[in-house]
């Protein structure tokens, strides 16, 4: 099974040079998305052997993950893992995630974080208000809906296919697992939270209340 | 205290004509659209010369005073052209993404 690595990026220069250093051990394919970043992410990246993409403007990371997945499915990738590209998720994860996807049971997995510590409280709550919701409304639990840290396959990506360009996306994979009947597994895995302003902020997460709404009613 | 509020009616209807014709001049708006933001400018121009006749038009529609039908007419309006311009904004987004997922996307196509 061929697994790629996309790190969607945005204005991560201070970051995610550790990042691909990192990533460099794991001989795995990485695919990096510059999504319009107004620092030098992109002439970081550069300096690393990864397959570099970049947008010319920012569209947000459900865009800049749609890019990294077709490009990888293009390079013939059975499968991908997403991370994200501000160091908070941890290579030493990553043999959890390939393991579940080349069990070929699941057709996805989804990293989880222990939101018993380390994690700021405001995004504890929401998240477990969201997971209720979602498990209301769609009937699919998880017991993380917004880690970056995911495997998909690319029968599961042409199957569900998000139409969210920001953040709204991991949310949508999650109800998208559930409308189409996907395969999918949790994995522990460690999280460190260095920058408190990014991210999904209280505003994000407010949008993406209302396109959960909307979903529910629409799609 | 009637002749000032028709005044300041009529002279802000002028004042968005020219702005809709400036716009049109610019090739900004479209034939259909200049004809239509004329069209209601000078609608409100003649409720606000010959109230009367508008009135008699809100009494035939259930509309007790003039100002009601104007304040129905306006949030129709609004809601129209903000969903219209919704739409609009959703479809250029989408063009946008379009286009800048397909030129980063060149590269690979060409390397694979």
């Amino acid at each position: 099974m061929k697994i790629y690595i996309v790190v969607p990026a945005y204005n991560e220069a201070k970051n995610i040079g550790q990042v691909l250093k990192d990533l460099g051990k794991t001989k795995l394919p990485v695919i990096v998305v510059d999504d319009g970043s107004k620092d030098k992410t992109y002439e970081v990246a550069k300096k690393h052997k990864v397959t570099l993409l970049r947008h010319r403007v920012n569209l947000g990371k459900g865009a800049a993950l749609k890019t990294g997945f077709e490009a990888a499915f293009l390079k013939r990738a059975d499968a991908v893992i997403t991370m994200d590209s501000d160091g908070q998720h941890k290579i030493s994860d990553l043999p959890q995630f390939i393991d579940k996807l080349k069990e070929e049971k699941y057709d996805i997995v989804f990293g989880s974080r222990d939101f018993s510590h380390k994690v700021p409280l405001v995004r504890s709550l929401g998240n477990q208000f969201a997971l209720n919701l979602i498990r209301l409304l769609f009937g699919v639990s998880v017991s993380d809906l917004t880690c970056g840290f995911r495997g998909v396959t690319k029968k599961a990506y042409k199957k569900m296919k998000w139409e969210s360009s920001g953040y709204a996306v991991e949310t949508e994979m999650v109800i998208e697992t559930g409308k189409r009947h996907l395969k999918y597994c949790e994995v522990p895995v460690e999280t460190v939270y260095y920058d408190k302003v990014k991210g999904v902020t209280v505003l994000d997460a407010i949008h993406i209340l209302f396109d959960v709404l909307r979903w529910r009613i629409a799609k | 205290m009637i002749i000032f509020l028709q005044l300041i009616a009529v002279s802000f209807s002028l004042v968005m004509i020219y702005f809709a014709v400036l716009h049109y001049q610019r090739g900004e708006l479209e034939k259909i659209e200049i004809v239509s933001w004329v069209t209601i400018w000078l609608a409100v121009i003649l409720m606000a010369i010959f109230p009367d006749f508008a009135r008699k038009f809100s009494d035939e529609v259930l509309l007790t005073r003039l100002f009601d039908l104007m304040v129905v007419g306006g949030f129709v309006l609004v809601i129209s052209m903000t969903a219209r311009s919704y739409l609009k904004t959703k479809k250029m987004e989408k063009k946008l993404e379009e286009y800048v997922r397909k030129e980063a996307l060149k590269n690979v196509k060409k390397s694979s």
